[in-house]
């Protein structure tokens, strides 16, 4: 039985299957952490994505389970990403405080356009710096993705940060 | 060659700046954006391209070719027909794409199309506010965004 994780972004909710099969240590090093909250941005490269940092003991630091030879994701998508703090010095201004420093995030891709073509032309993000950030697909919003979950996300864009938790589902 | 260039007020939030128009290098646009004057819309942030904000103009703007080009900088001030898929998730069927009125505050921005770069009217530049704008942006893109509006100065 596949575990499972439960997204709520201010009372919207999604549920979403971890792929095990794929990314083991992603989605052990997820599960152990779970659960996750704090406050969701929406992205400015990507396309549509949402994102959540991982903060403080909830930091992860994994490798890439699978070589990724495009940037190509599709809506559902759930990618862990971490970025050293090396790769943005001295770049995007308005975020210095934020952005100068390790990241680690979920980034959670719930509608089109995202993923390849847009998200490669984030700097920050461009695979030839493997050695500085890691990216893996471990987990996928079951389909489909409810109305009122992918609303919330659009709105996200909009009236700003909102809460996200991140969560075991278990029955 | 004008000796004084024609200078607009742009407000967003609590904060504002000055755009100076490209009346030399983009006479049809820079006119078309006077007569457009006042503006005043909801400010929209780029989610596909970066430090962009925008907001949508009327369907019935017919935007020039004119002082075109890829390559954006920090502070110019553009107009041009954005994918309607990158502003909202549903929209009618007529609609592929919607005229925009933007301006780019921070490096490494790049507009775009669904699968390649856009070409942008470059109709005039942020000469004076930058500072407090790009610390705006990203204000309301964490707290909400609020109007944007353009008049003359």
């Amino acid at each position: 039985m596949a575990r499972k994780i439960i997204l709520d972004l201010e009372g919207e909710t999604a549920t979403a299957t971890m792929l095990e099969k794929f990314a083991p240590l992603t989605c052990e090093a997820v599960w152990n952490i779970l659960p996750v909250e704090g406050r969701a941005i929406h992205a400015n490269w990507s396309g549509r994505e949402i994102m959540l940092h991982l903060e403080g003991e909830k930091l992860l630091r994994i490798p890439s389970e699978r070589r990724l030879r495009s940037h190509f994701v599709a809506p559902g998508d759930i990618v862990y990403y971490w970025r050293d703090a090396q790769l943005s010095r001295g770049k995007q201004l308005a975020y210095s405080s934020q952005f100068q420093r390790e990241l680690s995030e979920f980034a959670i891709f719930y509608g089109d356009p995202c993923g390849e073509g847009l998200e490669a032309d984030d700097p920050s993000r461009q695979l030839r710096q493997v050695s500085l950030t890691s990216h893996t697909k471990f987990a996928s919003l079951d389909k489909p993705i409810p109305e009122g979950f992918l609303k919330k996300c659009e709105a996200n864009r909009h009236e700003g940060l909102k809460r996200l938790v991140v969560s075991r589902f278990e029955k | 060659m004008k000796f004084v260039s024609l200078k607009l007020r742009l407000q967003l939030g609590k904060v504002e700046g000055v755009i100076e128009l490209y009346e030399d290098d983009a006479p049809q646009t820079a006119k078309l954006l006077q007569e457009l004057l006042p503006i005043e819309k909801k400010a929209r942030h780029a989610m596909e391209c970066g430090r962009e904000v925008y907001v949508i103009l009327d369907d019935e703007v017919e935007i020039p070719d004119e002082n075109q080009t890829i390559y954006q900088t920090v502070g110019d001030v553009v107009m041009y027909y954005k994918p309607a898929i990158f502003i909202d998730p549903e929209w009618p069927d007529y609609y592929n794409e919607r005229p925009v009125l933007g301006w780019v505050y921070e490096r490494d921005t790049a507009i775009r199309g669904i699968s390649a770069p856009l070409a942008t009217n470059v109709v005039g530049k942020i000469v004076s506010g930058l500072d407090l704008l790009r610390v705006e942006a990203p204000r309301m893109r964490r707290e909400g965004f609020a109007s944007m509006r353009l008049s003359l100065l």
